[in-house]
């Protein structure tokens, strides 16, 4: 699903990743962790095609190199990215925003467009499935959400447009429990054999629901150690310094 | 004809059946229009809009003859029941009040009763006061509420060619009443005019009075318009203007909050593109306490299109609980496009709450890519954050229905961008 070799960023003149590799198979979930500033976030804007960032290496997505992609064709074949931030854009109606993504990409695969009354069904069903309240829905896009209705908010359109590789960052950040296990449940009825997963995390919270088949470290800029869900137990005991 | 953009004595006595009184007075506007002229930046209100400049630019001459305005079927709004009046360039053409009791209402062709008015301190005016012939005058009894809203439809006609029009409307609303209107702009002209409109608008105690004004039909008028709006005690008034931008569009609108507890709410959307110019002038004068007044002015600038605000709220000593507030957002596309701003607060009061704020600056990058990252495309993501920008003014109109007529007609303007 994704081949990353040798990635190196780097932004107004300053390396963020510095060789990063990373092979993700389809069905795979792989958790990232890693301490401040190590470089998680660049990871996911570059992954996603945000620009500004000076790129080498090898990205390679089903196949295809990625880096000449921009952000919108990503999406559309398929990449999807949770923010840690959800941008708040105002006066924009979260429906009908919804809508007109999910046309986008569905037109993209070759789908028919659904109508209004067909996409209100999705809606509905998904957020039922999540426990989201839908009345946040007909708000504007981010627009006055807490913290937990912005992430929730992410994983429905993680729901809805149904990539095939979905990257979460941060996204249990700032989450109480309630809102974690959404979160978690919102990934765990997404998996199958097809679909992979890339976590972005500081914590060892949402991979005890989650369950990932691979965790790695990220420290300045490069995977420093990899292995199972062991892994993150022990980070969770002795913190990064002792992995450095 | 206009000899050097001035104006000949002579055409006041074309004017027929006046009283000395109103040719007096015409004649002085005249005589102190020919001395000074169109105005331009030298003069503070236009500063930012160099009228003089831009009619030398763009005229040879101007045509102040009446144009003959015959009837014209106007396609009338399907999408709700209302009362309407057609002007064609500026006269009153048609009247429908079938929703109405006629017996509280009066209009008619405009006329002038007052010669009082003194000198104003802008030349555009004084040419309305010295040549204005059309408009209409639009009574409303006391403890009467219209029962659907009247729509003003402006046409302007295809046989328009470097015409000046002068009108003056009036619209007077009694005690305890309300009335709704939507000043629709139907563009038929197909070369260039100057339009010159001086409106006042006087709500009494208690009245209501809610405008939607939508430009969206573009064309190669230059507009002006000045709005004297007098507000009595607990009178409440609110304006929606949507301007369409033209090579010249200029809003100056002054609200007398002349009775306590009146209340005036002014918003405005615009997205302005090539060859764009337009100025929204504001002054609220607040002169008696407990008056409330908001303004809100939204403008997109693409191209080489340039928005101006110029917003004045005056506060004198004893307007007491004075609440006002003015904001100024711009958003600009491109590196072409110019958005001036200039606010100012004069208070004589010392209990009064008045805030401003003034923002512009270009599109956030950072909604643009959170929007492609959901398989948007640039243009589409622009598109949207546009129309959201330009939303939050269009959603604060209350009604379901106008809210609805109102994107319908906004979406198209967008849309070319």
């Amino acid at each position: 699903m994704l081949e990353i070799k040798n990635l190196k960023a780097s932004i107004n003149e300053r390396d963020i990743l510095k060789g990063l590799n990373i092979t993700i198979k389809p069905g795979e979930l792989h958790a990232i962790m890693g301490p401040n500033g190590s470089g998680k976030s660049t990871l996911a804007n570059v992954l996603s095609g945000k620009n500004g960032y000076k790129i080498s290496g090898e990205l390679k997505y089903k196949g295809e190199n990625l880096i000449e992609i921009p952000v919108d064709e990503r999406a559309q074949k398929g990449i999807f990215l949770a923010f840690q931030y959800p941008t708040e854009i105002p006066g924009v109606n979260t429906n009908n925003f919804l809508k007109t993504s999910l046309n986008k990409i569905r037109k993209a695969r070759g789908e028919k467009e659904v109508d209004t009354l067909s996409f209100l069904k999705i809606i509905k069903e998904k957020s039922i499935e999540l426990g989201i309240d839908e009345k946040i829905l007909s708000r504007q896009l981010n627009v006055g959400f807490s913290g937990g209705e912005k992430k929730k908010n992410e994983i429905l359109q993680m729901k809805i447009l149904d990539p095939n590789l979905t990257i979460l960052d941060e996204t249990d950040s700032g989450l109480d429990i309630d809102a974690l296990k959404t979160i978690a449940n919102g990934v765990n009825s997404s998996r199958d054999k097809k679909k992979s997963f890339l976590v972005i995390t500081h914590y060892q919270r949402l991979l005890n629901y989650i369950n990932p088949d691979f965790v790695h470290v990220l420290s300045d800029g490069k995977i420093v150690r990899s292995g199972r869900m062991e892994l993150a137990e022990e980070l969770e005991k002795t913190g990064y310094k002792k992995i450095n | 004809m206009l000899e050097n953009f001035k104006i000949n004595l002579k055409e006041i006595d074309k004017i027929k059946k006046i009283s000395r009184d109103e040719k007096e007075f015409r004649i002085k506007n005249l005589n102190y229009f020919n001395k000074v002229g169109f105005p331009d930046k030298k003069i503070e209100d236009w500063k930012f809009s160099d009228l003089k400049g831009i009619i030398y630019k763009n005229f040879d001459k101007l045509n102040i003859k009446n144009i003959n305005s015959k009837f014209k079927n106007v396609d009338l709004i399907n999408d709700f029941d209302h009362n309407y009046i057609t002007l064609v360039n500026g006269e009153l053409n048609d009247i429908n009040f079938k929703f109405e009791e006629k017996k509280n209402l009066k209009i008619k062709s405009f006329y002038n009763d007052n010669f009082l008015d003194r000198i104003q301190d802008n030349p555009l005016i004084n040419l309305n006061h010295a040549l204005s012939k059309n408009g209409y005058l639009l009574e409303v009894e006391e403890n009467y509420r219209f029962k659907k809203v009247l729509v003003i439809y402006n046409l302007f006609t295809e046989n328009l060619r470097d015409n000046i029009l002068n009108s003056r409307n009036k619209i007077k609303i009694g005690k305890n009443s309300e009335l709704h209107t939507i000043d629709l702009v139907i563009n038929k002209s197909k070369h260039k005019f100057i339009n010159n409109v001086y409106e006042d608008i006087i709500l009494d105690n208690n009245a209501v009075f809610k405008n939607i004004c939508i430009q969206n039909e573009k064309s190669e008028g230059y507009f002006h318009k000045f709005s004297k709006n007098t507000l009595a005690s607990k009178s409440k008034y609110s304006s929606f203007i949507f301007p369409s931008g033209l090579k010249f569009n200029k809003f100056d609108l002054e609200f007398n909050l002349e009775g306590e507890e009146s209340e005036c709410n002014l918003q405005a959307a615009s997205f302005l593109g090539k060859n764009d110019h337009q100025e929204i002038k504001t002054r609220i004068n607040h002169f008696a306490p407990n008056c409330k007044s908001y303004q809100r002015v939204k403008n997109v600038l693409n191209s080489d299109g340039k928005g101006v605000y110029q917003g004045k709220i005056f506060v004198k000593d004893i307007a007491q609980k004075t609440n006002a507030y003015q904001l100024s957002k711009a958003m600009l596309l491109s590196d072409d496009s110019e958005f001036d701003s200039k606010p100012e607060l004069e208070i004589y009061a010392d209990d009064v709450k008045c805030s401003h704020g003034s923002t512009s600056g270009s599109i956030d990058e950072d909604s643009i890519y959170y929007l492609m990252t959901r398989g948007l495309n640039r243009k589409e993501s622009v598109k949207l954050l546009v129309n959201g920008f330009l939303n939050e003014v269009i959603e604060m109109i209350k009604s379901n229905t106008m809210r609805k007529f109102v994107k319908s007609k906004l979406e198209r303007h967008v849309h070319g961008y």
